[in-house]
């Protein structure tokens, strides 16, 4: 400890601090800094932090100078004061600081702006000035970040924060002396630099040289800066679970920030590009804002009946079908390198179309209905759904929940599915995300989620061994941290079919053919015990079953898995060496390993992995499934799935079963002790459901072989949808329920580490539209099922009574950072990480499940010689609902694209944005072409966001044995240059 | 700066050949044997491409920072802050004038006139319309004794004055 006077305040500090963190520390921070930033590297350039220091013959910087026992600090002594004045005088000469010579010093715009006030610095009226302002707004315009360097102060945090947080580095300083500015890459074009454009420089600029364009194409400046409130909340994109600041003015979020970088929430300070821009979907002219009611339905005599056209056009409409849009030409889409400015895509213009229409929802497809009441609305859903129960029973009905909602919605709509309807096919999208790795992990060790947090993946991991996971793109925050954790050193360990982000950065790619992964982690895992790396202590005190699986390692070998999987054998044994070494290894794994029909295999393979080389339970090694939606943890922990209710509690146990009916004030015998079918299995003509409630997902997109689903949801009795917009699958609906977007909402989410967060509710639905909980609510208290709570609040508190492992969470606990779950009691302060003494398994082991290695279920031939597989972009999330109506998201990547390796496209003589067909064995589309070298050679991904060329009309329906996981990675298609020109 | 090469997926459509190929390659291999990083090598590397093209364009930037490790942004800061290195291309002769204060006041202002007007440069840093010259001018040679000293190429040719410009120009036609 150090002790030393600040202010003449005595303080004490750590040896190792600053003045500055010193001060801050003791609550003294109003040390003025401009170049310095939490968690940026110091640098010290800007002097304006210089202080006196009793018996320094010179100021010294605050912000680089170290404590030391007895040291005297002045922050504000004469010297100190008169040099800040002289510091922000030399800044004003090149500020375009008019304003502030007279009336506009009362209303600083800016943290500098504030320091000159502050210091009662008066700027030198125009044309007193020695050097010409900079250059203005010289950078391309952008639909998200502009740049107006007239105002640039140098103090380089831009730089910092992209190279040092985002670990990106697209700017730095150029020229020299009076010359000196902030540079874009090489040439000034930010795309080709590679940035994404999440706005961490926009976040620490402190003049707004760098800044955000959408507040200002609609709000004034001083109602930017002085917005109706600022709410906390949590984004509504992947399972990283960013909190967001959400900026209202006029009951419209008119700007989103993060909160501040010292909280320890797990953005810590950072979002992505989806967090940041991608807000004003809720705000798009598709907004549903009156319930819908398909015409055709009457209501004559008290009851509703259907009067409408019967067989095939019972739920027509003047739309084409998603399989028949893929035929369609398309325009070529842009190379990423030049996806910048809208206004230069030629292609858009001549398409005729507004930018914003591509994948909004077209006119005609409000044709088939007619606006309706919310009482009209309800009552029908109410009466058919009733109905159906009682003329095929509750099994005859389904519902998709949704993992974009909050808990309480979730928990309060699997609710009503059981209790009013008496049956458990009630599922989501978790189904084609992790449902293999909750299904290998519950075999394996009896969880479900991840064992580990973010943060410690960060900070303690030595190495990272990242499986089928593009995190740079998908899940983009925890990607910096990545990239962060492997510039401090840890060592960085990727296999990916693709060359993503993080596989170029990675000290070892393993680059296997699609859905061999179980080849490869078997042959490492061969490799390990061969050479007796495998952790023996942690075998023998956690774990049962390892003989069975060393003996079913033992044919795999290095050599034999390199035949299969294309990765050379030399660089198994280097992964596998590595990977055992750590000493503390992560592992991480998303979509690449669950998304196929051997998923749970593929993830039990990994799991065995780990487990051989104890690489759980300690802090640094953790077990982390990447989770896909922003509440796709959540959905599941409160029972939205089809075999177990909160918790994970099994439905087929009738002492759990009463507990939910006393709960719910229901009888015992009206809850079903059978399991619920699957998302994959309802939509089959086998299941026998006839009528669903879809919230918030739009099957029509996602699921596989759309081109059968679309057929299926057509053929139903009767469909109810609730959701922002008429999606591709609410086009079939009978009645359409417009509910809240997530800025509309109170309501908690669980992100990928376990950690349940709150967020608040920030504007109210639109028109008509309603919050979600309400809608939910309304609906169950008409079909029979007593529901007296009116706030998200009331339905936590009935969650956390039959949820042990949430028993102490309370809204007020989550203010801050949230909980992460275990919080069996009220002062439990949550469970970072978990298992580092036992699994929650019968004897507390850990459980080895030998697996076999079979290749995937569609091999490329000579007649579909290539393999497809599908996944995310960077700037688009799932089915597009949102993302495609998000204005700077959507131009980025504006159209439907399909990454080909350049030999062989060559060998195909496709050019770029040449379109190409591509047929698999159910379906085929026309899509544009981007060659990369990101794809391997007899490879081609399409990303599944885009309607007009949805890559699961191609995708193949077979069904993992456990999880009911369809093939969605991996599918033989042929592909040749489309008949059909690009529109360019 | 980066630990590794970021991945070339946005790499421009344009058709380019890079410089790094064939012995310019094994050029640079040798080189990166001399630093303990290859962000040491950034400046000789660097000039490798100013040897190779007669200046650096940003293409040429992204290619080294993708060579070595780096961010375009970074190469790019770099070659801006050095004044040696060309943003432009530049004639077949590069001619360097000192005109700081000792050589300013022997005429070295004189000099850069009659360089200009005997290479048909219009202006200082401008390349003759035949593409064989430019001429700048520049701090210190460090001869302020043989004032005044002229760089063309890499041949330093002192106490030139605006009489034997002409002929110093022949000799480089
Ligand atoms: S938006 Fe992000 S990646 Fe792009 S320059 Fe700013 S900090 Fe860097
Ligand atoms: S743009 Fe902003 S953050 Fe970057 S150097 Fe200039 S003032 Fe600082
Ligand atoms: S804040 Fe300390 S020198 Fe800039
Ligand atoms: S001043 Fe010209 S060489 Fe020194």
């Amino acid at each position: 400890m150090t002790r030393l006077v600040i202010n003449g305040r005595s303080i004490t500090a750590q040896p190792d601090q600053t003045i500055l963190e010193a001060a801050r520390a003791a609550g003294i921070d109003d040390i003025p800094t401009l170049c310095w930033y939490p968690k940026l590297p110091v640098v010290g350039n800007c002097r304006i932090c210089l202080v006196s220091v009793e018996g320094q013959p010179k100021l010294l910087p605050a912000c680089a100078t170290q404590v030391a026992d007895g040291m005297v600090v002045q922050a504000e002594s004469h010297a100190a004061v008169e040099n800040r004045r002289g510091v922000l005088r030399l800044l004003l000469e090149r500020y375009p600081g008019d304003h502030l010579i007279n009336g506009g010093r009362a209303r600083p715009r800016n943290e500098f702006e504030r320091y000159v006030v502050r210091y009662g610095v008066v700027p030198t009226p125009p044309g007193g000035r020695d050097l010409p302002l900079r250059h203005g707004d010289e950078r391309p315009g952008d639909s998200m970040i502009r740049h107006d360097m007239s105002t640039c102060v140098l103090c380089t945090r831009c730089v910092r924060a992209c190279e040092d947080i985002q670990v990106v580095g697209v700017l730095d300083v150029g020229q020299r002396g009076e010359h000196t500015e902030i540079i874009v890459g090489a040439d000034g074009d930010p795309d080709k630099a590679g940035c994404t454009w999440c706005g961490e420089c926009v976040r620490v600029c402190p003049t707004g040289a760098i800044f955000e364009v959408m507040p200002q194409q609609r709000f004034a400046p001083e109602r930017i800066r002085h917005p109706d409130r600022v709410v906390r909340s949590v984004c509504p994109y992947c399972g990283v679970g960013c909190q967001v600041d959400l900026h209202v003015a006029d009951n419209t979020v008119l700007r989103v920030t993060s909160p501040d970088i010292e909280l320890d929430t797990p953005n810590q300070g950072s979002t992505c590009v989806k967090g940041r821009f991608g807000y004003d979907f809720p705000q798009h002219r598709d907004r549903l804002t009156k319930p819908l009611i398909r015409k055709g339905w009457v209501k004559e005599g008290g009851r509703w009946t259907w009067r409408g056209p019967t067989g095939r056009e019972r739920r027509g409409g003047p739309w084409q079908t998603i399989e028949g849009e893929g035929q369609n030409a398309k325009p070529a889409g842009p190379p990423r390198s030049v996806g910048k400015s809208l206004r230069e895509l030629s292609l858009l213009e001549r398409l005729d179309l507004d930018i914003r229409d591509r994948g909004a929802t077209p006119a005609s497809w409000y044709e088939p209905f007619r606006e309706a009441s919310w009482d009209e609305a309800l009552e029908l859903t109410t009466q058919e759904l009733l109905r159906i129960k009682g003329a095929r029973g509750g099994d005859a009905l389904a519902c998709f929940s949704s993992a974009k909602c909050s808990n309480e919605e979730n928990y309060v709509l699997m609710r009503l599915f059981r209790g009013a309807l008496g049956t458990n096919n009630i599922d989501h999208c978790t189904r084609l995300c992790h449902s293999t790795s909750v299904a290998a992990m519950q075999r394996a060790l009896n969880t479900s989620a991840a064992s580990g947090s973010m943060r410690e993946v960060e900070h303690a991991a030595d190495v990272i061994f990242i499986a089928g996971a593009n995190t740079t793109e998908s899940h983009p925050v925890f990607g910096a941290a990545i990239k962060r954790a492997q510039q401090r050193g840890a060592t960085l360990v990727v296999a990916d079919p693709r060359r993503t982000e993080l596989a170029g950065r990675a000290d070892v790619h393993l680059q296997m053919q699609p859905g061999t992964d179980v080849a490869l982690f078997t042959a490492m895992l061969n490799h390990i015990v061969a050479r007796g790396f495998e952790d023996k202590p942690f075998i023998a005190a956690r774990t049962t079953g390892f003989d069975a699986v060393r003996q079913s390692v033992r044919a795999l070998t290095p050599e034999v898995a390199a035949k299969i999987t294309g990765v050379p054998a030399e660089l198994i044994r280097r992964a596998a060496e590595i990977y055992a070494k750590g000493p503390k290894t992560s592992t991480l794994w998303a979509m690449g390993l669950t998304q196929h029909a051997n998923g749970t295999d593929l993830v039990a393979s990994l799991l065995n992995l780990m487990l051989a080389c104890g690489m759980i339970g300690r802090w640094g090694a953790a077990m982390m499934p990447v989770r896909g939606q922003n509440n796709v943890q959540g959905a599941s922990d409160v029972g939205a799935i089809p075999f177990v209710y909160t918790d994970y509690r099994s439905v087929k146990d009738p002492k759990i079963r009463a507990e939910y009916a006393h709960v719910w004030g229901v009888p015992a015998e009206s809850l079903s002790l059978k399991e619920g079918l699957m998302v994959t299995e309802i939509v089959k003509h086998e299941s026998g459901v006839r009528g669903m409630y879809i919230m918030g997902e739009n099957p029509i997109i996602s699921d596989p072989d759309i081109a059968h689903a679309e057929h299926w949801f057509r053929e139903l009795e009767f469909l109810a949808v609730h959701d922002l917009f008429l999606t591709e699958t609410a086009r079939y609906a009978d009645v359409v329920l417009p509910g809240s977007s997530f800025a509309e909402k109170t309501g908690t989410f669980v992100n990928t580490e376990r950690r349940i967060q709150l967020a608040r509710e920030a504007a109210t639905p639109p028109g008509d539209a309603r919050y979600d909980l309400q809608i939910l609510i309304e609906l169950s208290n008409r079909l029979g099922l007593k529901t007296a709570h009116t706030t998200a609040q009331d339905v936590m508190r009935e969650i956390v009574r039959v949820t042990p492992s949430w028993a102490g969470v309370t809204y007020e606990r989550l203010d801050g950072a949230g909980l992460q779950y275990p919080v069996p009691t009220a002062a439990h302060p949550g469970t970072a990480f978990l298992f580092d003494q036992r699994f929650p398994t019968t004897d507390g082991k850990a459980i080895f499940v030998p697996v076999e290695y079979g290749p995937p279920v569609e091999l490329p031939d000579d007649a579909y010689p290539f393999v497809m597989n599908t996944g995310r972009q960077l700037y688009h999330w799932h089915t597009g609902t949102m993302t495609r109506r998000a204005t700077g998201l959507d131009q980025r990547e504006p159209t439907a694209i399909m990454e080909i390796n350049p030999a062989d496209a060559a060998a195909l003589g496709i050019e770029e944005g040449d379109l190409a067909r591509v047929t698999s064995r159910r379906n085929s589309l026309v899509i544009s072409c981007r060659i990369s070298d990101r794809v391997a050679r007899g490879q081609v991904f399409v990303p599944f966001h885009f309607r007009e060329a949805a890559a699961n009309l191609l995708t193949n329906p077979v069904l993992d044995p456990y999880a009911k996981m369809a093939e969605l990675k991996c599918c033989a298609v042929r592909i040749e240059p489309a008949a059909v020109p690009a529109v360019r | 700066m980066s630990a590794s090469a970021r991945p070339t997926h946005d790499a421009a459509t344009e058709p380019y050949q890079p410089v790094f190929a064939g012995k310019v390659l094994e050029e640079l291999q040798s080189l990166l044997g001399r630093y303990p990083t290859k962000q040491g090598a950034l400046l000789p590397a660097l000039w490798l491409v100013q040897r190779q093209r007669g200046w650096i364009s940003d293409r040429d930037m992204t290619e080294v920072a993708a060579v070595l490790g780096l961010t375009p942004a970074y190469v790019k800061g770099v070659v801006t802050f050095y004044t040696m290195y060309h943003q432009h291309p530049v004639g077949q002769n590069f001619v360097q004038v000192c005109t700081t204060s000792p050589c300013n006041i022997c005429g070295a202002e004189d000099v850069v006139r009659a360089l200009l007007q005997a290479t048909g440069a219009k202006e200082l840093g401008a390349t003759s319309p035949d593409g064989r010259w430019t001429v700048i001018e520049v701090e210190c040679l460090g001869a302020c004794g043989f004032a005044t000293p002229v760089l063309i190429n890499d041949d330093f040719i002192e106490s030139v004055s605006p009489e034997k410009v002409p002929d110093l120009v022949k000799r480089y036609r």
